[in-house]
């Protein structure tokens, strides 16, 4: 599945994008693309509802003032506003990555330096972690009563620690602002009532645009400018598609959603490497514990990424004295993996403020499965945020 | 998908937006009759007023609110829309506010003249009235005159026994904000009414009967309306209040004439 928009100037796909966001701004649709498609079905739940005394609302997406009625927060694109509504958000996401895995076996760095050893071992480094820290400012609007626009700006730092064959240490480093997403949630449709809850379905459409840079350098053993290898990059040096699909559901104190959002990469960046497309599938649940005020969530991410295609020919993977390999991170066809991470998180509401809804929450986490191709190993995710609506 | 989203848009351009639905001619009426009557009700009321703790903007709106639904007086049921259907051309809109009763003071503002015109003044947490009329295709222009930010939800009432409360518009109106919305007579279908909802209130919520014609009155206090100038003819004389349902009545009127017509709901 690598690569599926790879035949696809990213250019049409960046045109694409943004006609339809600019014609329907200008058109102004005005309800869930599929209001008006299922009225069988609506009167059907509906017929079943009035025995109980209750009417079917349809095309409902407004999210009550609980806490919960927002994903937990290292979920995007899980909720989207009203018509002229705004909201601004910021993100800080920490991971940790310590210790490599082949598959799922982990190796010490004496396993990956082994001389004379095939694959994951005979290697001249091993990476011992690497800490990843994200900050994200984001904001969304309610265009109309189909689209919510959304725009991210994420700023990286990254640093991995390393060891030689030798015993040497070093450390890289790369930081500045990684690609820009502009995306858009489209209302698909929405039916609750007080009986069977609420349940909201919608569409994501996001386009990245690489802005991040894909030449980071640092002192390494090789020189004092080398090019960092692809897990220290900023941005994949592509256009990237986000397509995905989104349902959310509430009932009482409880809120419940699943997301599918792929990854798709269109063409091969000016270094003619492309990062793997990705596909990650979130599934949470989440309670208010204390009402308006205080929720609790679990969530279970399941994610899949490809290797890449191509390879950046200034990233060195052998030696150019005696041809020993020098790093895995630098070989492309090793950063292919899949992860099931289970997360705890809490959301917290705040009363408005000067015309402000306000909320804070963290999640964090920890992979329970890891399959990778020869890769430092995650062990922990955290996310805190900031969203206030306006 | 995309296809379909720009067959849609296309229509709505082209056709949706033409004015369909507003075949309703003024002209001088000379031999206008008068229809009244009292709208009564027997049994056991089928609503309570429900009370709601204010959490968005309690010093705006007051800790505590009271949604009414329903209410009778001695028998007689106060906000039902009484309607004649089938009038194509006769008197104007009439001009007149309406305020909400109660600690909302939120206005209906109807301009008149050759169309209903509504306006919305949002005050005190409140829309207006608990009943009220609007036009298909008409622009309603809502105007925010609290300082807090409310959350407008339109919906309209459509299936075959109106079960199903279908959202129409939804729209963020900061404090002092306004907007303007139209209800397509495309998108209302077989609607008989429009509900405004706050999504940030609870206890924000009105009906407003769709009516084709300014033959219409909204029962007072004592049960009472009205409606004057009817040109000679026979019609559906439709008795609509949003708890109790609605009832139909073939009238015929003559020259000057005054027609007494009662309605009574039981439940």
């Amino acid at each position: 599945m690598n690569g599926v928009l790879t035949p696809v100037k990213p250019g049409i796909i960046f045109a694409l994008f943004f006609f339809c966001m600019a014609w329907t701004g200008t058109q102004g649709v005005h309800a869930a693309l599929l209001d008006g498609l299922l009225d069988d079905v609506e009167e059907s739940l509906a017929e079943g509802l009035t025995q109980k005394g209750e009417k079917l609302t349809t095309g409902n997406f407004y999210t009550d003032d609980k806490p919960n009625s927002h994903a937990p927060i290292g979920m995007m694109g899980d909720h989207t506003h009203e018509a002229g509504e705004v909201m601004f958000s910021y993100r800080l996401m920490h991971m940790f990555m310590k210790g490599n895995r082949y598959g799922t076996d982990r190796l010490t760095t004496a396993d990956v330096t082994r001389p004379g050893q095939p694959v994951p071992s005979g290697y001249l480094i091993a990476p011992e972690s690497m800490r990843m820290r994200m900050h994200m400012f984001g904001f969304m609007y309610g265009l109309n009563d189909t689209v919510t626009l959304t725009l991210m700006v994420p700023y990286l730092s990254n640093s991995m620690d390393h060891v030689t064959r030798m015993g040497g240490k070093f450390t890289t480093r790369s930081e500045g602002f990684g690609d820009i997403r502009f995306g858009s949630l489209w209302r698909l449709w929405a039916v609750e009532a007080p009986s069977i809850g609420a349940h909201r379905f919608h569409f994501n459409l996001s386009l990245s645009v690489p802005t991040g840079s894909i030449e980071p350098t640092d002192r390494t053993p090789l020189g004092p400018n080398s090019r960092l290898p692809y897990p220290m990059h900023l941005g994949s040096g592509t256009f990237d598609f986000y397509p995905g699909i989104t349902y959310g559901g509430e009932m009482g104190h409880a809120s419940w959603g699943i997301q599918a959002i792929g990854t798709l990469r269109a063409g091969t960046n000016s270094n003619d490497f492309s990062k793997g497309d990705a596909y990650t599938i979130n599934a949470f649940g989440a309670y208010e514990v204390i009402e308006n005020t205080l929720s609790s969530s679990i969530r279970l991410s399941w994610n899949h990424w490809e290797a890449y295609d191509g390879m950046d020919p200034a990233i060195r993977t052998n030696h150019p004295m005696n041809g020993m390999r020098i790093v895995q991170t630098a070989f492309p066809d090793l950063l292919g993996g899949q992860r099931l991470d289970i997360l705890f998180g809490v959301n917290v509401l705040f009363p408005d403020f000067m015309g402000l809804e306000n909320r804070l929450a963290m999640e964090g986490g920890f992979p329970v499965y890891q399959y990778l191709d020869g890769q430092l190993e995650t062990d922990s995710v955290v996310t805190f945020g900031w969203q206030a609506v306006y | 998908m995309w296809r379909r989203i720009c067959t849609i848009n296309s229509f709505l351009v082209l056709f949706g937006f033409a004015g369909a639905g507003l075949a309703y001619d003024v002209i001088e009426v000379e031999t206008g009759a008068t229809i009244t009557g009292k709208v009564a009700f027997t049994g056991t009321l089928p609503h309570t007023p429900r009370r709601f703790e204010v959490l968005n903007g309690p010093e705006i709106c007051g800790a505590e609110r009271v949604l009414t639904k329903l209410e009778v007086h001695d028998g007689m049921v106060k906000g039902v829309v009484i309607a004649l259907e089938g009038v194509e051309r006769g008197k104007p809109f009439p001009s007149y506010r309406e305020t909400a009763t109660g600690r909302g003071r939120g206005v209906f503002n109807y301009a008149g003249g050759t169309a209903l015109n509504l306006g919305v003044r949002l005050e005190t947490c409140s829309f207006g009235p608990f009943t009220g009329v609007i036009r298909a295709d008409e622009t309603v222009q809502f105007i925010n005159h609290d300082p807090i930010k409310h959350t407008l939800h339109t919906y309209s009432l459509k299936g075959h026994k109106a079960k199903i409360l279908r959202t129409m518009h939804t729209q963020s109106l900061r404090a002092q904000g306004q907007t303007q919305k139209v209800f397509p007579a495309k998108k209302l279908r077989r609607a008989s009414a429009v509900v405004l909802t706050c999504d940030r209130h609870d206890f924000m919520e009105n009906w407003l009967y769709m009516v084709k014609n300014p033959y219409y009155a909204i029962s007072d206090e004592s049960g009472s309306f009205e409606i004057g100038h009817v040109p000679p003819g026979t019609y559906d004389l439709v008795a609509w209040h949003p708890v109790l349902g609605m009832q139909k009545q073939r009238v015929t009127v003559t020259p000057d004439g005054r027609l007494p017509v009662d309605f009574g709901f039981m439940k």
